[in-house]
């Protein structure tokens, strides 16, 4: 009984994770229902002055990249992280307009590149949930085969079924992480966006 | 002398003379926020049925309708009480509605069955439904109320409704999905977005032809992040507003020249907009950044960001001064 249970719940399984698949053809790695945006391009959220040569050099400025270092992690609450930025920007009287530009190239390659790491790992995680999947298809038909075989070694159903009881409940909890974590790149994209925002109206 | 001059300026300057209230719908949070367009704050989120999108106020300005398409119907809100108070019969999926200019027949888009419900809105009762295209999208209706414009996005076509008849007179075809239609208010021409296709299609209702195209560029942004939806004109008919979505812009248009004269960066995914009765501010709704911008008008200029709910979709401004607000 219990071991038929298993095998229904696996097989389940690996139809949902098979229908699952490919949403969209170019990105057949891609486990979200968001659209898959691979870059956010700088026009989306700048209609700032061209940033210029504070695209390299943010970096070299110590205040600006401990700043974006602080501004761009998720753990700094995007309220706070506003403040900082009218903060900064007010103490920085006569070169406010550089420095406005040295921060926002600096969140904007500190944010992509955050974006892009979570992505890849997200796809990354999408190609072994698909072999996971495919092994747990393929042990419920052994497991099938075993349960029929005459005689039946009742120590090796046991085992072969524990065996799909864990992979399966991997397979779950992982499939539960990659929702949540599709939800990370659009947060980035929102950081960006009003942290941005906050430093054109601070320019202005 | 002096003193008492300056009492009286104080007192105008505290007197909020145009104090508006602004509905949004919320499509993920499934709420409805209120903002008060004096200090541009949300003084109530309403709960509402399930993936609300269109919005609009009746005429009267006691009540708001918001179509919540996963609950197939819908929901009055009354305006005093700020709670839902009754329903409307709608087909399934309604999205978009329309009403005439008296506000009593109400037309809405059913995306699931390929009709148009017809409601009478002083019975609350369905009239009768009329077959369009597939997947009907945008709702608008004549300033004579005598033709009401329907767009298909599958067939991307606007469909020319006679309302007397009920009948399909025209199809006009324009670019791929075409999301939104708005008159000009003398009615001369009929401006139609399209999502895919990332252009406007202005159409001469009397010809039903193609007689212009609103066209947008944005310097470092790729075309397809480029997608116009919603479509706001001043009273003048002299400039219109296009909401460009992903692209997070409103474009400023020239009615004249049919030329954009200036983009605005508002919020992330802008979608629809109103204007304030008194046409000084228009609001947008962003969806990805959770938040409806202002825009003064005269200025061109966006002054402010407010947080509303997930998904703000869709926004409607009562007719006048807001019950209960500063009269």
């Amino acid at each position: 009984m219990m071991v038929r249970t298993v095998a229904l719940v696996a097989l389940a399984f690996a139809v949902s994770a098979t229908a699952a698949r490919a949403a969209d053809s170019r990105h057949p790695d891609w486990p979200c229902a968001q659209a898959k945006v691979p870059e956010i391009s700088l026009a989306a959220v700048w209609a700032g002055p061209e940033l210029g040569d504070a695209e390299n050099k943010w970096k070299d400025d110590g205040r600006i990249s401990a700043l974006v270092s602080k501004l761009a992690a998720r753990k700094t609450p995007l309220d706070e992280a506003e403040k900082a930025v009218k903060e900064f920007l007010a103490s920085s009287s006569a070169d406010k307009t550089a420095n406005a530009k040295l921060l926002f190239a600096g969140l904007f390659d500190t944010l992509n590149a955050q974006r892009s790491q979570v992505m890849s790992g997200l796809e990354r995680v999408s190609r072994k949930q698909r072999e996971a999947a495919d092994k747990i298809r393929e042990e419920t038909i052994q497991l099938q085969a075993l349960q029929d075989a005459k005689p039946r070694d009742d120590a090796k159903v046991d085992a072969m079924s524990n065996q799909l009881i864990w992979e399966t409940r991997i397979f779950e909890d992982r499939r539960k992480v990659v929702r949540f974590v599709c939800e990370v790149p659009t947060t980035i994209d929102q950081r960006l966006f009003a942290l941005g925002r906050v430093i054109q109206q601070e320019m202005e | 002398m002096f003193g008492a001059a300056s009492l009286v300026a104080l007192a105008l300057a505290a007197t909020p003379a145009h104090a508006f209230v602004a509905y949004v719908s919320n499509e993920k949070s499934n709420t409805v926020s209120v903002i008060d367009t004096d200090s541009w704050t949300v003084t109530k989120t309403i709960k509402v049925g399930q993936r609300p999108r269109g919005i609009e106020f009746t005429r009267d300005g006691k009540f708001v309708m918001v179509a919540v398409g996963d609950d197939d119907t819908i929901q009055l809100i009354d305006a005093n009480k700020q709670t839902v108070v009754d329903t409307l019969p709608s087909g399934p999926d309604p999205e978009l509605f329309t009403q005439d200019a008296a506000g009593k027949t109400l037309y809405v888009a059913n995306e699931n069955d390929n009709t148009v419900t017809v409601i009478d809105l002083e019975k609350r009762a369905r009239l009768g439904d009329i077959q369009v295209g597939v997947e009907p999208e945008g709702m608008t209706i004549s300033p004579d109320g005598k033709t009401l414009i329907n767009t298909s996005e599958t067939t991307n076509m606007a469909h020319f409704i006679d309302t007397a008849s009920r009948q399909i007179v025209a199809n006009v075809l324009v670019d791929a999905r075409p999301r939104f239609a708005e008159y000009k208010h003398d009615a001369s021409e009929l401006w139609v977005s399209s999502e895919i296709g990332g252009s406007v299609s202005i159409v001469d209702p009397g010809k039903h032809a193609v007689i212009g195209k609103v066209t947008f560029e944005i310097p470092g942004l790729r075309k397809e992040a480029i997608q116009p939806v919603g479509i706001g004109m001043t009273k003048d008919d002299k400039t219109a507003f296009v909401a460009l979505g992903p692209a997070n812009r409103i474009a400023v248009v020239d009615t004249a020249t049919r030329k954009v004269t200036k983009y605005l960066l508002v919020g992330q995914r802008v979608w629809h907009m109103a204007f304030t009765p008194d046409e000084k501010y228009l609001l947008t709704t962003n969806g990805v950044s959770n938040d409806v911008s202002v825009i003064d008008v005269a200025a061109q200029k966006v002054i402010k960001s407010i947080q509303v709910g997930e998904l703000p979709w869709g926004i409607t401004i009562a007719p006048g001064i807001a019950p209960g607000i500063a009269r």
